[in-house]
């Protein structure tokens, strides 16, 4: 297989900008590195999925934060945890995986249900709906308290992840100082990326994944040759929602406590950034895009504190989202195609 | 029910207001602009910068303090300072990507970005915390069936005022009839002597001008955030596309039309101590008229692709 320069180039930087944390950080930057790799891994995993929906099928997506909700909220809540205002517990539960792939089917079935009547709608209007739909998913979650612990949130739920953790963690993280429960999460979500992109690589290449481009290319085409265009984009908004509910739960278990701002559209317009950073269309770009984003975002702290003397926690967030709004605006302006995408693969214009 | 009828007009009239201006932008220039809401909140912070007290809290910029002009006059300032801003968008941004043949699509995902980050220079430089208006504290008074302060009363009825002229000059001037022209075919009215640049220009000044208007409403009714622009913008594309794509009248109407739902289905019963879910209504009623009506009440089937 022939390297591209464009793939060195992607290497290239990632391990640049993996660098600069360590360069940068003189102390603890590998508990740094830990936490940024943990985001990126989870954050990675969920624009993968986007980008089955966008990139793939040309599906204009804008609700991503209601696919990984739902398999967040759907997981957590079989499983033994606490929520509410008085933290109720239920201490009775379905088992990790088992629970795990009720969220991941749950949040495909959730795809499906908002699929079915807005994948009828052109380009733009897909946008306002699937948006709308996220926030409507989100104040309703915030209003039914009663199962969802509403804005109290759900906590001690991290044990059902954590009771598995092989004991070569423990001893890993200990030598490096690092939290043991994140670097499982971490080493969970990387796993899950490896295994995903590995899947994905192989429908990429199947007639089914031939079919899928083709409808983003032409629809008509697609028609003409007896397939049947709306199954194949509801059978991509399916797979993209199971993907990002798998990242919602493990950003679930890297919060360590569940709650609905979580869910604001701004976590969706983060994936779009790492997609359109990574290269719209591929499949492996997200991951680099995920791990450049996150070295940005968590050194940007850095720049915050040059603009503002002594800045509290609402600069240090308006400096972090000012730097992403730049970067989306920049990288659709400058450099639509990413990091690994072509040009020729963007679907850029209504169809 | 009835009694959250006065709510319902006054969150109307800020969306109305609002979808008037973006539909009115959608509809010559096709795009999706997600950073109307910021221009929203402009008209709502430059008043706050014209007219709060020199002696005010809070620094704009970090070290302007407010100048403390009267109020009617602040108003207006922001208004043009809107427009000044929308004609700058066309000119440094727009105009560049429409000329680059920058597909809509991007251009969408353009205004998103431009959105988080006008909105988090808001958060940075401009108000951090919830601020009010320098105006006095009124009484609600019961006016026909409904309750609210005589200040909101003006103020509905100033935004009434302001979209029937500007209903009025979109259908009978050469200014409005040139925009419908652009708007059915940019190459066409080119072809007849229409300069489409300056007609989208002049679209943009329009459109942020009523849209800072917009803010001053909300700001009025409610008050200043550096997001409230963020908070209302499902609400606006609810409006408009509930009234239809590209009809001033309809976006007027389906924008009264939201915001009556919004307030009103808080009394509905099973609607009982779930207030904060009102807004759900809204958006759950745009995606069931998209689905089932994608021109609208008044939007006609021809221009909907």
């Amino acid at each position: 297989m022939k390297i591209s320069n464009k793939f060195l180039f992607a290497v290239f930087l990632t391990g640049f900008s993996i660098y600069s944390v360590f360069a940068l950080n003189p102390e603890g930057a590998s508990r740094i590195l830990l936490n940024l790799l943990t985001f990126a891994g989870i954050y990675g995993l969920s624009a993968i999925g986007l980008n089955v929906h966008f990139g793939w099928t040309g599906l204009l997506n804008f609700g991503h934060a209601s696919f990984m909700g739902v398999g967040a909220y759907v997981t957590l809540l079989l499983m033994p945890h606490a929520a509410g205002r008085e933290g109720e517990i239920t201490s009775t539960g379905l088992p990790f995986i088992v629970a795990l792939i009720i969220g991941i089917l749950s949040a495909a079935l959730f795809g499906l249900l908002l699929g079915l009547p807005a994948i009828r709608l052109r380009g733009d209007y897909l946008a306002i709906v699937t948006i709308a739909a996220a926030e409507i998913f989100r104040l309703l979650v915030r209003d039914l308290e009663s199962i969802t612990g509403g804005v109290y949130g759900i906590i001690n739920y991290t044990e059902n992840l954590q009771q598995y953790r092989p004991n070569f963690i423990n001893n890993f993280s200990e030598s490096l100082g690092f939290s043991p429960s994140q670097a499982w999460v971490c080493l969970v979500a990387w796993v899950s990326i490896l295994f995903t992109v590995l899947f994905l690589k192989r429908l990429n290449n199947s007639p089914w994944g031939r079919a899928l481009r083709a409808v983003r290319e032409d629809e008509d085409a697609v028609r003409a040759m007896g397939k049947n265009a709306v199954w194949l984009k509801l059978q991509s908004f399916m797979l993209g929602a199971g993907i990002a509910g798998l990242s919602g739960v493990l950003l679930a278990f890297n919060y360590g406590s569940l709650e609905t701002t979580v869910f604001v559209p701004l976590l969706t317009f983060y994936v779009w950034a790492i997609m359109i950073l990574g290269g719209v269309g591929t499949i492996t770009g997200p991951i680099f895009g995920s791990i450049i984003f996150w070295v940005i975002i968590s050194e940007t702290d850095r720049l915050a504190f040059i603009l503002f003397e002594n800045a509290n926690g609402q600069q240090l967030a308006g400096v972090r989202f000012l730097l992403v709004g730049l970067l989306i605006m920049a990288l659709m302006i400058f450099r639509p195609s990413g990091l690994l995408g072509k040009k020729e693969e963007l679907l850029l214009d209504v169809k | 029910m009835l009694d959250q009828l006065g709510n319902g007009l006054l969150l109307g009239i800020i969306i109305s207001v609002a979808s008037v201006a973006l539909s009115l932008l959608y509809g010559v220039t096709r795009i999706v602009n997600f950073a109307h809401g910021e221009i929203i909140a402009l008209g709502a912070i430059m008043t706050l910068f014209f007219s709060s007290p020199v002696d005010y809290r809070v620094l704009f910029l970090d070290k302007y303090s407010p100048l403390g002009y009267n109020f009617a006059l602040s108003c207006i300032l922001a208004v043009i300072v809107c427009g000044l801003f929308g004609a700058l968008l066309e000119i440094c941004l727009f105009r560049p990507l429409r000329k680059g043949n920058v597909g809509n699509i991007a251009v969408l995902v353009v205004t998103i970005g431009l959105s988080i980050f006008i909105r988090h220079l808001y958060l940075l430089f401009a108000t951090g915390k919830v601020q009010d208006f320098p105006l006095e504290l009124q009484r609600r008074q019961t006016y026909l069936f409904f309750d609210m302060t005589p200040r909101n009363l003006n103020v509905l009825i100033a935004g009434i005022v302001v979209m029937l002229i500007f209903g009025f000059l979109l259908t009978y001037t050469r200014l409005g009839k040139a925009m419908r022209a652009v708007r059915d075919s940019e190459e066409l009215s080119s072809v007849s002597g229409i300069n489409s640049d300056n007609i989208i220009l002049i679209t943009w000044i329009s459109s942020s001008m009523l849209a800072g208007l917009a803010g001053i409403f909300q700001a009025i009714i409610n008050d200043v955030r550096w997001n409230m622009g963020f908070l209302i913008l499902l609400l606006i594309f609810a409006g408009t596309v509930l009234g239809g794509i590209g009809t001033s009248f309809g976006a007027m109407v389906g924008g009264f039309l939201i915001g009556i739902l919004v307030q009103v289905s808080v009394g509905l019963p099973f609607m009982e101590g779930h207030t904060e879910a009102k807004n759900a209504v809204a958006l759950a009623i745009m995606i069931l008229i998209l689905l089932f009506r994608p021109q609208g009440i008044f939007g006609q089937k021809e221009r909907i692709s």
